[in-house]
């Protein structure tokens, strides 16, 4: 015992010492000298840099054709490193950035991470490495806008465009929308649909006259799945942006800047869809899986049409959508709902919602700074854009100038889009195409953006050689039914059923400490509450389990966390005004 | 630590001690020296205590690296810590977590209920730490060799999954399109499938029953480990004094068991608070997350999944504090009970 207790204290004085040794590296970087980035980094030395990658979905070395490329220009091996695919929230942000090195080229979110990082010392000031970023500017505003009130430049914003902030960033389907199976709700003889709720007759109509899928598996109208619930049950927040909300913490703002709701108010739309989940479940329209699976086991079966309803047409169309489907006039697409008045996402002048950044601990930040330069270039953007939003991938391979200066898919980027995938020649670096896509999945430049190179827009879905080759007996039937409407954003607009937020880049400012800390723990009380309505038993249930989670919620400070998101709520309104004024 | 037999078996075990006694003796007799060098190495006095001491050195070193190094990060508790900035660059703030976490009735009762539910759990798993002593004692009567091999091996081998796959197990038995419910269902004995794991019904019971198939066969290892070192001689003058199979287990290897099980019980009160929470992460859905939230996943939960470190260190911190508590709780109770401590 003696001996334990002067154990002790030795060691107490120790502890003190070790507390204060948290790691933090100065950035260090006061040489402002510019540096040119001209000359040709394929000669350079070989390296690997680490690419933390907020929004990639693969984690590990960059392989196939565009590791070729970027291994052909710039020598240089990408290895990505994703916080979605590591998994448990934070952890790895956390644990890397406690470590003082989160990556050499860093794609996180701008706002807090953002000035965390260049408070922490973890991101470069590429200010010299700028004036010689070409391709960069003509985004010059952007990136003034990013680095604001920073006494450099930290990042490079993602996602710009040179459209209008009041006009769409979706090009031909908005990210929302009510998709239903379009052959089952033609089998039901068109129904018309006023509201969100008269969407369940219809359903049940629909669920009951093909109860089985093709593969014999039960079908329901509604899958949910948990994956994504971030402030709230993300599946009950669709329908609202049905109705022109977007939510901004635990408020549902409109995009006009017209309303603004709590979340678990009563009357809001949140507990409207909440309700319209309930009802569905009631009738039976609600898959019992959707309480324990994820969204993969969700996505199959959509792919294998077991769920007859989409709330977005990336989700239903992206996973059922296939060619033989489409042609077999099977498919999801948006049903005319009188009253909506879709949310639409206005193109984003000062880019969105992630930022490029180099890392303070790189090896080599004048490539990098090169690398991303390029990624802003035609050349770059063909390559490296998202797959979802129809990367058209690098010139000569998928895609060619066409005699009357068109761009056309080749023969080999029509077996690559549209006919589930084709494997690249081994001067393109082999493989199959679409595990060679970019694994950043980041946007630099807006994807409807037009190409200055050829005058159409970058993605290969808004050329009208693809919209030709994809005319299907599917999408036929529905333009007939839809006043022969080109596109489903076509139709919208027309009918005056979409409200655009114009594209401010507002980032609200991060939680307090404290803030974030009664947020968690509301959050988690909503969802819980949330996931409970849908399955309760009866009106009765659901009504006691709503009061219960209005009680609940308030108990541990909802209030304090409302008050907040309303006031980043209107201020984002107010930037949405002052930039659809700006740029007008 | 040390731990001497218990009052009610000081006789036996006195008597066991000098048949011991008796054994070795003879054993030096056949020729067998005793130990002489650690015969002689405690005569020395104490000249030797220095050597004494840097045989210990490797382990209070290790002691104090994982054990007493990882306690500096409670200072996180005091700071509104990012990992970006570092404890350095983070602002202090003083006990504002230790206050959040009492601020308000609902705060209270939530923290109320895991306390319910990691003590439920604690108790249940207490309550039925008699269950591996039975089951040893029981497989020990097992005749055929290949046999008792089998169950052992069989029953020990969920030990060695992890429970994520239990889980899976779980999962693809029990869901509302698991076997069980495909089964009912073809039977037409259900309509609507039954709803085993997203249920706030009987939490706490289908937790302790899948803790009990993972930790039974394992648990009796100790159990079957201590059988084997009762010393032969009772048994052979229960049998001649006319005993029967079940009073030799009543009588004999029950009572011998006692002191092992005691010390682990002892254990487990103190670790009344780590439930562990791989078992109710896994299992942990909307449904049945106010019953199965248990301390160590609510930290967890808050500090991992929400992202609160600092707040979810000073809960760690008071649970610390609490088993602490237990730990000098339980032995004093054991000291009045026993008249012997275990620490």
């Amino acid at each position: 015992m003696n001996f334990r207790r002067s154990v002790a204290v030795m060691v107490a004085p120790l502890l003190g010492v070790l507390t204060l040794t948290a790691c933090t590296t100065a950035a260090g970087e006061d040489d402002k000298t510019p540096v040119s980035l001209d000359q040709d980094w394929s000669a350079a030395e070989p390296i690997t840099i680490d690419v933390y990658d907020g929004l990639a979905n693969y984690m590990g070395i960059q392989g196939g054709w565009f590791g070729k490329i970027v291994k052909d220009k710039f020598n240089m091996e990408l290895n990505v490193l994703a916080p979605n695919v590591a998994g448990g929230g934070d952890t790895l942000y956390n644990t890397r950035v406690a470590g003082g090195d989160l990556g050499d080229l860093i794609v996180v979110d701008k706002g807090e991470q953002m000035d965390e990082l260049i408070e922490g010392g973890l991101l470069l000031d590429s200010s010299r490495y700028y004036d010689s970023m070409k391709n960069v500017a003509p985004y010059d505003a952007a990136v003034d806008h990013l680095n604001e009130g920073k006494d450099g430049v930290y990042g490079f914003p993602t996602s710009v465009s040179s459209l209008k902030p009041t006009e769409p960033s979706e090009g031909i389907d908005p990210t929302f929308g009510p998709y239903l199976r379009w052959d089952l709700y033609a089998d039901a003889g068109y129904p018309e649909i006023g509201t969100l709720e008269d969407l369940l007759p219809v359903l049940k109509t629909m669920q009951d006259a093909h109860p089985k899928a093709e593969n014999g598996q039960p079908a329901y109208a509604i899958s949910l799945f948990k994956d994504w619930d971030g402030n709230m049950m993300v599946t009950a927040k669709q329908p609202a942006c049905l109705y022109g909300f977007d939510e901004m913490g635990f408020v549902l703002a409109k995009a006009d800047g017209s309303e603004y709701q709590s979340i678990v108010d009563s009357d809001s739309e949140y507990v409207r869809a909440l309700k319209f989940y309930f009802d569905a479940n009631q009738m039976g329209l609600v898959d019992p899986e959707s309480t324990t699976q994820n969204y993969d086991t969700m996505f199959s079966k959509y792919q294998n049409g077991q769920v007859l309803l989409s709330w977005w047409p990336w989700l239903g169309q992206s996973a059922y959508n296939t060619d033989q489907n489409m042609a077999d006039g099977k498919g999801f697409e948006l049903v005319p709902m009188q009253d909506q008045q879709i949310f639409s996402y206005g193109a984003e002048v000062y880019g969105g919602k992630q930022f490029l950044g180099i890392g303070s601990g790189a090896e080599d930040p004048a490539r990098i700074a090169a690398f991303i330069d390029w990624l802003y270039s035609p050349e770059g953007v063909l390559a490296n854009s998202s797959q979802t939003m129809g990367s058209s991938g690098p010139e000569g391979l998928t895609w060619e100038t066409g005699d009357d200066g068109e761009p056309v898919l080749t023969e080999f980027g029509t077996k690559a889009f549209l006919e589930g995938g084709a494997d690249v020649p081994a001067e393109w670096g082999g493989g199959a195409y679409q595990d060679g896509v970019s694994a950043l999945n980041v946007n630099t430049v807006l994807p409807i953006d037009e190409n200055p190179a050829t005058g159409f827009p970058y993605s290969y879905k808004y050329w009208p050689s693809y919209q030709e080759a994809t005319a299907n007996p599917l999408t036929e039937d529905w333009a007939a039914h839809m006043g022969d409407a080109k596109s489903t954003m076509e139709y919208l607009q027309t009918n005056d059923q979409v409200i655009v937020a114009p594209g401010s880049s507002y980032a609200a400012p991060a939680d307090t400490s404290e803030i974030e800390a009664i947020r968690s723990q509301v959050k988690a009380s909503i969802i819980e509450h949330s996931w409970k309505m849908v399955f309760a038993k009866d009106q009765a249930e659901f009504d006691a389990l709503l009061a219960k989670m209005q009680e609940t919620v308030e108990g541990l400070g909802y209030a304090t966390v409302l008050e907040f998101d309303m006031a980043n709520a209107k201020a984002q309104n107010e930037a949405r005004v002052e930039v659809a004024s700006t740029f007008q | 630590m040390s731990m001497t037999q218990g009052a009610p078996l000081l006789e036996r075990g006195a008597a066991t001690q000098a048949v011991a006694e008796q054994r070795r003796q003879s054993k030096r007799r056949d020729g067998r020296p005793g130990r002489p060098g650690r015969d002689a190495g405690r005569g020395r006095g104490k000249g030797s205590s220095k050597t004494m001491f840097l045989l210990i050195a490797p382990f209070l070193v290790l002691m104090f690296l994982f054990s007493y190094l990882p306690l500096a990060g409670w200072a996180t508790a005091f700071f509104d810590y990012k990992p970006a900035l570092g404890l350095g660059g983070s602002e202090f703030v003083g006990w504002q977590w230790f206050s959040m976490l009492v601020s308000s009735p609902t705060q209270v009762q939530q923290i109320g209920q895991v306390m319910a539910n990691t003590l439920a759990m604690s108790f249940l798993g207490i309550a039925t730490s008699l269950l591996p002593v039975f089951f040893a004692m029981l497989l020990n009567e097992i005749r055929a060799p290949w046999f008792r091999n089998a169950v052992q091996t069989l029953t020990t081998l969920p030990n060695f999954i992890s429970w994520v796959l239990v889980y899976m197990i779980a999962f693809s038995l029990f869901s509302t399109s698991g076997l069980v419910n495909s089964v009912l269902h073809d039977w037409g004995l259900i309509t609507v499938p039954l709803k085993f794991l997203d249920t706030d019904q009987n939490v706490w019971l289908t937790m302790l029953l899948w803790s009990l198939w993972k930790g039974l066969g394992w648990g009796a290892i100790m159990y079957l480990a201590a059988i084997t070192s009762i010393d032969p001689a009772l048994y052979e003058s229960a049998r001649i004094d006319g005993a029967g199979r079940f009073q030799i287990m009543r009588y004999i290897t029950f009572p011998q068991l006692m002191p092992t099980y005691v010390v682990l019980l002892v254990l487990s009160i103190a670790n009344m608070l780590n439930n562990g929470m791989e078992q109710f992460y896994v299992f942990q859905n909307a449904f049945n997350k106010e019953y199965i939230q248990v301390l160590d996943l609510y930290v967890y939960n808050i500090g991992i999944t929400g992202n609160s470190l600092s707040m979810a260190t000073a809960l760690g911190m008071l649970k610390s504090v609490i088993s602490v508590l237990l730990l000098i709780t339980a032995n004093a109770i054991a000291k009045r009970a026993r008249g012997t401590s275990i620490i």
